[in-house]
């Protein structure tokens, strides 16, 4: 597998790992608000969102019908729709694309569920590799409690259930994710992991994240085409009190 | 002379079980005392006319059956049929949305029937779907991973067809050709007819490549259907017998 510059795409994918409760999603928004401003051409994904798969995946969760085969498929099905319509194309376009949570995901949750390696990673094989990928390594515990201030009621294969750890959801939850933390140190050396330490405030994990997507990425290659000037701009430009209503949101 | 009801009805005999990779986690093959037997073939080839009429040969012997098909699990059924008919995923999407089909039903309807001895009949098994993948360019080793997964069956049938003869067929019972059976979604031609030529020949070619490697047997569906079934009853009868059925 390679990455997308080594597969020389004019984009960049840029990845954020980690257990839940680690503080990932608010990295990564943050790392997006930061390179929209800049007018750079950006576009966000999400683990398991693909419109298409949605419905299937579910339904599937709510009557707790998969397997860890069909679990592993489904996530598999989504992310496939979700890189061949959007982040394939969008990294040919030369996009600058963050994804929260990419295949390792896959990697460590199907396989903690019992699922063969080589399996998952064949699976995935059609997929190019991020050209950096941020692991967000927070306490185990202190992840752990983020999710569970926030959200007392854990659902079904969330935490894990359908492994048969415990009979107690949160008790559970806790050796699952702790399982799972395993299978991503693992891989952390295999696949260049970015280990961001996830127990510092939010700033400096903040500065961190851009000072290295700044240091490993040429940004400057992604800034949006200047547009040949419509007769609006033009206007504009000679008189620039005229300012256009939509241009002006940023 | 009278016969004991015990020697009419034959007790099948173990077969040797794999999967054709990584398989299902936690399954003992041990376990799985029923016999799976798959018929494929295009459209208009007679499976399912071959199937019901197994089905009434093997309940007569008194087998209990359970029939699977593609497209017809709990789990994506409805989406997968939305999915095709708008024709918006792009191949990696729609084949691993069929792969998920297939496992729910090996997991749940196949897997499960084979350990309570029951005679499996599936209509299409994964051969149709990696077949149809190839057809479309698609990793041959990728699909060897993904369908490693499958359970080797005791006897799969190919109904053999010719596309000549699977459009008079399919003209019979529908006046019309299906978009995806005519794999219009491939570009082979804008011409629909054309294109269903073109693109079952490809599949059969593919068939035929996979012949040496899964150990089907090809089933001239030229004939009639008696004649077609009175073969497959031998080649049945031999895999309950606990002979090698390919």
């Amino acid at each position: 597998m390679k990455t997308f510059a080594e597969l020389g795409y004019p984009g960049r994918l840029v990845a954020v790992e980690g257990l839940d409760g680690s503080g990932k999603s608010t990295q990564i928004y943050l790392l997006k608000r930061w390179l929209e401003l800049q007018g750079l051409k950006v576009y966000f994904s999400e683990w398991n969102s693909s419109e298409l798969v949605k419905s299937a995946t579910s339904k599937a969760k709510k009557r707790e019908l998969l397997t860890p085969t069909t679990f592993s498929l489904i996530h598999a099905t989504d992310f496939a729709d979700r890189y061949e319509r959007h982040l394939a194309p969008l990294l040919r376009a030369g996009y600058l694309v963050l994804c929260d949570r990419y295949i390792f995901t896959a990697f460590a949750r199907d396989v903690v569920r019992g699922c063969p390696p080589e399996w998952v990673r064949g699976l995935y094989s059609f997929a190019g590799l991020p050209d950096l990928t941020f692991f967000f390594q927070a306490d185990l515990g202190v992840s752990l409690q983020r999710i569970l201030d926030g959200r007392p009621q854990l659902k079904y294969f969330e935490a894990g259930m359908d492994l048969r750890l415990a009979s107690e959801p949160e008790e559970s939850f806790r050796i699952f994710q702790g399982r799972i933390l395993e299978q991503y140190l693992g891989m952390s050396t295999e696949f260049h992991f970015t280990v961001i330490n996830a127990n510092q405030l939010v700033e400096k994990q903040q500065c961190i994240v851009r000072d290295l997507v700044a240091q490993r990425l040429n940004l400057a290659d992604f800034r949006r085409a200047e547009r040949p000037a419509s007769p609006r701009r033009a206007a504009q430009r000679a008189n620039p009190r005229i300012v256009h209503r939509e241009e002006t949101v940023e | 002379m009278k016969h004991s009801l015990q020697d009419q009805i034959l007790i099948p005999q173990p077969s040797k079980r794999r999967f054709y990779g990584h398989g299902i986690p936690k399954v003992d093959l041990e376990d799985l005392a029923g016999k799976l037997i798959v018929v494929e073939g295009a459209d208009g080839s007679g499976r399912s006319t071959q199937i019901a009429m197994l089905v009434e040969w093997l309940e007569g012997c008194g087998h209990a059956t359970v029939q699977v098909g593609l497209k017809r699990s709990t789990l994506v059924k409805e989406e997968l049929e939305q999915a095709q008919q708008g024709n918006i995923l792009s191949r990696t999407t729609l084949s691993l949305f069929y792969a998920t089909d297939f496992a729910d039903q090996l997991e749940n309807t196949i897997l499960p029937a084979l350990k309570s001895g029951f005679v499996v009949l599936a209509d299409r098994y994964i051969y149709t779907l990696m077949a149809r993948d190839m057809v479309r360019g698609m990793d041959a080793a990728w699909l060897n991973n993904l369908y490693g997964l499958a359970l080797e069956p005791d006897a799969v049938f190919y109904l053999n067809v010719p596309p000549e003869e699977l459009v008079q067929r399919t003209f019979a019972k529908n006046a019309a050709l299906d978009y995806w059976e005519s794999g219009m979604d491939i570009g082979l031609s804008r011409d629909m007819f054309d294109s269903f030529m073109k693109y079952q020949k490809e599949v059969q070619l593919v068939f035929r490549g996979m012949q040496a490697t899964y150990g089907f047997s090809i089933v001239d569906g030229l004939r009639s259907a008696e004649a077609i079934n009175s073969e497959l009853r031998k080649k049945i009868s031999g895999v309950l017998a606990g002979k090698e059925g390919h």
